[in-house]
């Protein structure tokens, strides 16, 4: 079935009602991964109680590292065994400057997967937005429940319960 | 540990497991005030190793201070005091500068080790004897040359004279930021103990009553004291890795070694902290107070000076590597690659390789014993580091220097020609490694008699600064900054 | 801080996005001059290209001119960047808010203008690509060996890095203006390169853990960014006062110096330009001046070092440098202005509070600051190549002609046009940043006074 969502937006002196709406969702049989509370600064975690974000976030930094450090090992020691010319009386595999460039390359390597990790850590790009509403970037609190089509009036019904003021649908891909 | 919401709850926290200012000042007089076993062990210990190490000095002084290769194992430990003990109090300094609230139980902690500078003062004196006057062709700072018209006229015993001054005034400074930071707690034992702890406790508080204005005045002066600490600290690293060090090899020129003297000890100075919070945490009976915050807070740095321990070292051993002079490459091989290679891949890789690759798991620096095994690690690998440089430059003993005569500045004009053998330990330089440890420690346990070592006033400060409350679903720690 | 002006979100977003949505009146007219500038510095490369290098002032034996102390100073510049943005919020210091962005990004537009002074320099720029690791047409490989090498591969890194950061903690802020942007295209555009941001709290905490994650990361490549090009001169030992171990750090506090000070221009700049007075207080000068005095004291420590080993050996060609450094002309007057511009006259002003506590008087000291460095840059490279040799025979003199000081100041308005233009399409200041640090931010009465406090997240 076809996926579709709704926001319940909630004024920024409401903080406390969207966190009711959660706990509505939540007992009205709503899962975690269909419900989330939108914002448009962060407010410390849990203020709304919902659960602490699990990610993987620190695979990624590892394997770049370790991406990029043999890149650069490859780079260098492949370079100079290919072409093994003498320069200023140094060894045909110079370990110092061979440290320097695979330092570079591991550090790049971590920092760009790091860079990937955080966007699809953050489940982005995201080609839908869904239900959203632009007056989240001036301090409202948007609730948006994505699920299916046929759950989204009994969302609605929890939200409007819950004190949200305007509520805005959206849909997802199919 | 515990903190108080709004409405006076008790809800578990960090850093004071007290509501109240009353409360706290009890737990830890009490604590301070009563001899545990532990103390009076680590006092014995300490006292028999200081008497090997007195045991080896005077073996030492029936050889003679005319040969500096005797002695060489004794200017290592000079320098291992002076980069790990006197570098300690900089753990405080510069958490009270940034005002960091984490540092509050440990400050204390750290400035105790200024009383272990008394005991590198007197490590001090033999040194004056030992080390020669700049007029027998060796290098000088400075800028001596027995060829020139002008630079002759250097007075011969400026390192003495120079060193003097500023390890005196290190040592005075070092002690008067313990002795200000103390005030307070001075006042307090003075009202809360008996016998000869309250007796020195009211002589050394010097009428202090707590008023604002007295409180002011605190704040400034430890910050100027604190400030004159750090700079003196890099100056006396200076004079020692160049005058004590470097000017004994020939050929030997590394602008960049006295910062790298002066880095390397603010490692090793948070390391010796980090293992003082561990044994004060296990033995003392502090862990209310010292937590994992301590920790975690005091692993990062360690982690990160790990960093610039080899950033240090690499910025050295490269522009040297690369330019092939033969002085230099000479250096680097007497120093380095040569017969004291197992030391240097032992400073090498317990002082940057295991630290770097062990605490870069947020699991080791949030944990007790990560950052302490990392310490215990960290600080052999210092002793090893400045057994690599300290043992072969003292073992230099005027071999081969090849010296052309009647040209100015000819007498800095040295290279490195014959390497003299390594210098293996004896059993009294054992000795003296051993004593100076324990006299180290000994002196540092004494003084944590009178002084508490948790900073008491800085956690009835705290108090008023920190609290938890309930935000909305969550609940927040609110730390304010005065200042 | 203490002195704080707590202000709505709305506001917060009209006021940083009122560059963006709209165009101050001195904005056309800037980039007009700036362009204007920049194309005659071009100019005058394409005449350069054309002519040879002959027409620069470059000649035996001083190979290294202005293009290569531009090369530096920009390179030192970048360093603000990291220093301000990665240290500070490592060190959770509040006052970070406003100044991370514009630091940021005067790093990435440095770095370009650093490595544009690579290609106005080299005598065959079609050549350049040749440091890229591959021999297919060409038969061999770049030298790995050579501290030319290393440069780029660290540039690059820094480069990507940085602006990878950059974007990053940029997608929450180009969400807020898809939101707020009218027109057909605007709001798509910003919607495409903000990848669908919604602000979940999923998204707010990798936000946060990206912060201090690509510091932690972006710091190391720092250190080593700057440390390479200053073993450019230090692997050398054929050019006398080159041939020192310190310069890796002693480039690096130098650039972190430059950098911070060009930051307390920016800040004074933006509060001219955009009117943030709300946003950049006088706490915010204080502070950065209080991390000025350290830095250049600590500076200052180091070239007294360096000094001091240079004439440790009282060697005869080191000492003819240093003679010729300061105490012949043109060089005396350079390294006279270089001392007051760089040390002795701004560092005794910030010592005073008022002088810290106000923009005015901070851009100007600051700017002398980036005088002073610009000439320390110049008395370490061309002297040295000046007295390059221990027979005076091959002593040489420089002087500079107006193809390079055109394209010098080419590079200057090059930075400024990036820097505009970037403030035109995204909010300089971090707005999603700001509106935490109101968020957060708490009083403690105690007594009869108010102590400023912040929220932290209990782990």
């Amino acid at each position: 079935m076809a996926k579709r969502s709704v926001l319940g937006l909630f004024t920024e002196d409401q903080v406390d009602e969207a966190g009711d709406a959660m706990e509505a969702l939540a007992s009205a049989g709503y899962t975690t991964n269909e419900y989330e509370v939108l914002t448009g600064t962060p407010y410390p975690e849990g203020t709304f109680g919902e659960a602490e974000p699990k990610h993987k976030l620190f695979r990624w930094p590892l394997t770049g590292a370790a991406c990029g450090f043999i890149v650069g090992l490859l780079l260098t020691a492949g370079s100079q065994l290919a072409f093994p010319l003498v320069t200023g009386g140094k060894p045909i595999l110079s370990i110092p400057p061979m440290a320097i460039i695979m330092y570079e390359g591991t550090m790049l390597g971590a920092i760009t997967f790091t860079i990937v990790g955080i966007i699809l850590e953050s489940r982005l790009p995201r080609m839908f937005m869904g239900a959203y509403d632009k007056r989240i970037s001036d301090g409202y609190i948007g609730v948006t429940v994505t699920t299916e089509e046929d759950r989204i009036p009994k969302a609605e019904e929890v939200l409007k319960q819950a004190g949200a003021g305007d509520i805005t649908h959206g849909w997802e891909s199919n | 540990m515990a903190s108080h919401t709004d409405n006076g709850e008790y809800v578990e926290g960090m850093y004071v497991p007290f509501t109240s200012p009353t409360e706290v000042v009890n737990d830890l007089v009490n604590n301070h005030v009563k001899v545990s076993d532990m103390w009076l062990r680590g006092v014995v210990a300490a006292s028999i190793l200081l008497v090997l190490g007195i045991i080896g000095f005077v073996m030492n002084v029936m050889e003679g201070v005319s040969d500096r290769a005797v002695w060489a194992y004794y200017a290592l430990m000079f320098s291992f005091i002076l980069t790990t003990a006197s570098a300690a109090p900089m753990v405080a300094i510069a958490t009270r500068m940034a005002n960091a609230h984490w540092r509050r139980p440990i400050s204390r902690v750290a400035e105790l080790w200024s009383a272990a500078g008394l005991f590198s003062l007197l490590l001090f004196i033999p040194m004056l004897w030992i080390l020669p006057p700049l007029n027998d062709g060796r290098r000088s700072l400075w800028f001596y040359d027995v060829n020139d018209a002008f630079f002759s006229r250097v007075p011969i015993y400026s390192p003495h004279i120079w060193m003097s001054a500023a390890i005196l005034a290190l040592v005075a400074l070092g002690v008067i930021l313990l002795w200000l930071s103390a005030m307070p707690d001075l006042a307090l034992m003075r009202e809360h103990s008996t016998g000869w702890r309250q007796k020195w406790a009211a002589r050394l508080s010097k009428g202090w009553v707590g008023s604002s204005k007295q409180w002011n005045m605190l704040y400034h002066r430890m910050g100027v004291v604190g400030a004159f600490y750090f700079m003196m600290l890099v100056f006396v690293h200076f004079l020692v890795s160049t005058d004590f060090l470097m000017a004994l090899v020939p050929g030997w020129i590394d602008s960049l070694y006295p910062l790298t003297h002066a880095a390397n000890s603010l490692q090793a100075g948070v390391a010796t902290v980090i293992l003082t919070m561990f044994f004060l945490r296990k033995f003392g009976g502090y862990e209310d107070y010292i937590t994992l915050d301590q920790f975690w807070a005091l692993s990062k740095l360690l982690f990160a000076l790990s960093l610039l321990w080899f950033w240090f070292w690499f910025s050295s051993f490269n522009v040297f590597w690369y330019g092939k002079k033969p002085s230099e490459q000479a250096v680097l091989g007497y120093l380095m690659t040569g017969a004291y290679q197992p030391a240097f891949m032992a400073g090498f890789v317990l002082s940057f390789l295991t630290p770097m690759w062990f605490m870069m798991w947020n699991r080791v620096r949030k944990s007790f014993w990560g950052p302490a095994v990392m310490s215990v690690s960290v600080l052999v690998g210092t002793f090893f580091d400045k057994l690599r440089y300290y043992v072969p430059a003292w073992s230099v003993n005027d071999i081969g220097i090849v010296q052309k005569l009647g040209e100015p500045g000819a007498a800095h004009e040295m290279a490195l020609d014959n390497l003299p053998k390594v210098n293996m330990p004896g059993v009294a330089d054992v000795f003296i490694v051993l004593g100076v440890f324990g006299g180290a420690v000994l002196f540092y346990l004494l003084a944590s008699r009178l002084i508490p070592p948790i900073n008491i006033w800085e956690q009835k400060e705290l108090v008023l600064y920190k609290f938890h409350k309930a935000y909305h679903r969550t609940e927040v720690m609110v730390l304010g900054k005065p200042r | 801080m203490q002195d704080h002006v707590q202000l709505s979100q709305t506001k917060i977003n009209d006021d940083l996005l009122a560059g963006v949505l709209g165009m101050p009146k001195w904005w056309l007219p800037s980039v007009v001059v700036l362009v204007l500038i920049i194309f005659t510095g071009l100019g005058a490369y394409g005449y350069e290209l054309n002519k040879g290098l002959g027409v620069s002032g470059l000649n035996r034996p001083v190979f290294w001119g202005f293009y290569i102390t531009n090369f530096v100073f920009w390179i030192g510049i970048s360093h603000a960047g990291i220093m301000i943005s990665a240290i500070l919020r490592l060190t959770q210091a509040e006052w970070r808010r406003p100044v991370t962005r514009a630091a940021e990004v005067m790093t990435i537009f440095a770095l370009m203008a650093a490595l544009s002074n690579i290609m106005f320099h080299v005598g065959r720029p079609w050549r350049l690509f040749w440091v890229y690791p591959y021999d297919f047409s060409r038969g061999i490989f770049m030298n790995i060996r050579s501290p030319f090498v290393w440069d780029p591969s660290a540039v690059m890194t820094y480069l990507i890095g940085s602006s990878l950061f950059v974007y990053v903690a940029l997608i929450p802020d180009i969400a807020i203006v898809r939101d707020k942007a009218t027109g057909k295209f605007a709001p798509k555009i910003y919607g495409v390169l903000c990848l669908g941001w919604r602000g979940t709290p999923r998204q707010w905490r990798l936000q946060a853990i990206a912060g201090i994650l690509l510091s932690a990361l972006v710091l190391p490549v720092f250190v080593s960014v700057h440390s390479i090009v200053s073993w450019d001169f230090a692997v050398a030992i054929g050019v006398e006062g080159w041939h020192s171990t310190i310069f890796a750090p002693y480039f690096i506090i130098g650039a972190i110096h430059s950098g911070v000070s060009a930051v307390a221009m920016i800040m004074a700049l933006a509060i001219w330009l955009w009117k943030l007075e709300n946003y950049l207080r006088p706490d915010h000068f204080d502070a950065i001046g209080r991390l000025l005095i350290v830095v250049a004291v600590t500076w200052f420590f180091f070239f007294f070092v360096e000094w001091i080993f240079a004439l440790y050996t009282l060697e005869g060609p080191e000492l003819a440098l240093r003679e010729f450094q300061v105490f012949q002309a043109p060089n005396m007057w350079l390294f006279l202005g270089f001392l007051l511009t760089a040390f002795f006259i701004p560092v005794p002003m910030w010592m005073f509070k008022r002088v810290r506590r106000s923009p005015m008087l901070m851009f100007f000291s600051t700017i002398l600051v980036n005088v002073g460095m610009w000439l320390e840059r110049f008395l370490i490279i061309i002297p040295g190549l000046a007295r390059r040799q221990p027979l005076s025979f091959d002593w040489g003199t420089y002087n500079p002609s107006i193809v390079e000081i055109l394209i010098v100041l080419e590079t200057f308005a090059f930075v400024a046009l990036g820097m505009l233009l970037f403030a035109k399409f995204f909010p300089i200041i971090p707005i999603f940043d700001m509106k935490e640090g109101m968020e957060v931010r708490e009083e403690i009465k105690i007594g009869r006074r108010i102590v400023p406090a912040s929220i932290r997240e209990t782990p």
